[in-house]
């Protein structure tokens, strides 16, 4: 993947957090909790490749920590034997963005789900990816409040039938990664939570990038939403559905390849067309590190288009930006620390309230 | 620690759990199935839809069928990690406990 480095700080998302002595396995990584989610629920799946791959990234585990909000995932911080924080519903960002700052030799992780991150804490989330701090955000999505025991969330189709909508949502939903892209984020990737291998690929990108990553991981909820991913999860129709984003690669699909993603000169975004009309001159390539976001964002929409089921997977993005974090030190370096802040907080007052004076003659 | 496939299943294989497994970890060898012990992420979702109640995890094995609770790491051991069992498909072996178990009279 080509960068262009702009002589910021750091250049790894872990470059500054120390190494373990020895080598860990997967069960160093799990605590002595009992993981309490409903039977067949996708958070399993997602706990235990994120126990597999850790050890891979060889890091001391008390200079690890994942903050969750509220929800069904964001359990995740009890069954890890990292450091954990299981904060305020949707708010979880802001207690990272201020660990990621004042704590460069932690790994900061987020768990959250479609409710959490896009709802309770939408904005908290938009900014925490407009500033590009260093922490990894994973957006467990079931299109559905499953902790409250089924209502229609902000990833739910319309006319989804709930408790609270029984004639079916008219809510029009959002699609994490073109928020996330708009949202000026720096790395954003989607993974499924049946795939451990395609998530451990996404999760290594994540940590490896310097900036807030976000990755949406498609979760199944198998009570209050069960079989929302059928369409590219079977295991005969995936690989019809699932369009996997390689970088540097022309975006094509299908058992032979034999479908591609070409520019649609009509909207000026992306669509889904067979190769052999096209030919393979039109198929784009696949530029994750491009400045401008627009490609990655038409990608996103390719699930939106009018081709059927079609879900891209894998890095959309990841560009680099200097982050918000190493801005925040540099500039405290700058200005003298501590002294500086005081000499501020104790200074003159910068504005007073005169007592009203009467003219008098 | 693990789901695993204890007697009951010896020449029944029903497949019900293989349905319900959310990661497509349970294989199907000549006269059991078997859940593979790293691919499994301990959901549970297979324990319950068993007909013949083969499921159990690793710790609840009840005692008289404690022998199968290392049947599935056996089994994997030349196989290794495939990665699902739908791409897999039925294998023609079994763990050396099970293919040695006595063929149901008929």
């Amino acid at each position: 993947m080509s960068t262009t480095e702009l002589g910021m700080p750091g250049s790894h998302g872990l470059a500054d957090v120390p190494l373990a002595e020895g080598p860990q396995t997967a069960k160093d990584y799990r605590s002595d909790q009992e993981v309490r989610w409903c039977p067949g629920c996708g958070d399993y799946a997602v706990l235990a490749a994120v126990q597999s791959f850790l050890p891979d990234l060889g890091l001391r585990r008390e200079n690890i920590v994942f903050i969750s909000g509220i929800g069904c995932s964001s359990r995740f911080p009890y069954y890890l034997d990292t450091y954990g924080i299981h904060s305020v519903h949707g708010r979880a960002p802001t207690l990272a963005t201020g660990l990621a700052v004042t704590r460069p030799d932690l790994s900061v992780w987020v768990v959250t789900g479609d409710g959490d991150a896009l709802s309770i804490g939408g904005n908290h989330l938009i900014h925490a990816l407009r500033r590009n701090v260093n922490l990894k955000i994973l957006l467990f999505n079931n299109r559905i409040y499953g902790l409250t025991k089924g209502q229609y969330s902000p990833t739910s189709e319309p006319g989804k039938v709930t408790k609270s909508t029984p004639l079916g949502s008219v809510d029009h939903p959002f699609n994490p990664v073109s928020l996330a892209l708009g949202a000026e984020a720096t790395f954003v990737a989607r993974a499924l939570d049946s795939d451990r291998a395609q998530l451990t690929e996404v999760l290594r990108a994540a940590a490896d990038h310097r900036g807030t990553a976000l990755v949406e991981i498609y979760q199944n909820c198998p009570v209050f939403n069960d079989g929302a991913f059928d369409a590219v999860k079977d295991p005969r129709e995936r690989v019809q559905r699932i369009i996997p984003l390689r970088d540097g690669e022309p975006v094509r699909f299908g058992a032979e390849g034999e479908y591609g993603v070409t520019r649609d000169p009509r909207t000026g975004g992306l669509r889904v067309a067979p190769v052999a009309e096209t030919g393979e001159d039109a198929l784009v390539v696949h530029d994750a590190a491009a400045g401008d976001p627009t490609q990655a964002f038409a990608l996103s929409r390719l699930d939106s288009g009018d081709h059927g089921p079609v879900v891209p997977v894998g890095v959309f993005r990841a560009a680099r930006r200097p982050t918000y974090d190493d801005l925040v030190r540099q500039q405290a370096g700058r200005s003298g620390g501590d002294s500086t802040l005081r000499d501020l907080l104790r200074g003159r007052d910068a504005w007073t309230v005169e007592p009203h004076r009467r003219n008098t003659p | 620690m693990t789901y695993v496939i204890a007697q009951p299943c010896v020449d029944v294989k029903d497949r019900a759990c293989v349905e319900e497994c959310p990661v497509d970890c349970i294989y199907e060898g000549e006269r059991m199935l078997y859940i593979h012990p790293e691919e499994c992420v301990d959901c549970g979702a297979c324990e319950p839809v068993c007909p013949v109640e083969a499921i159990f995890y690793a710790e609840d094995v009840p005692p008289e069928w404690a022998a199968f609770t290392d049947a599935g790491e056996v089994f994997f051991t030349t196989l290794g990690s495939p990665g699902g069992a739908a791409g897999t498909g039925p294998i023609s072996a079994d763990a050396p406990l099970v293919a040695e178990f006595p063929a149901p009279a008929h």
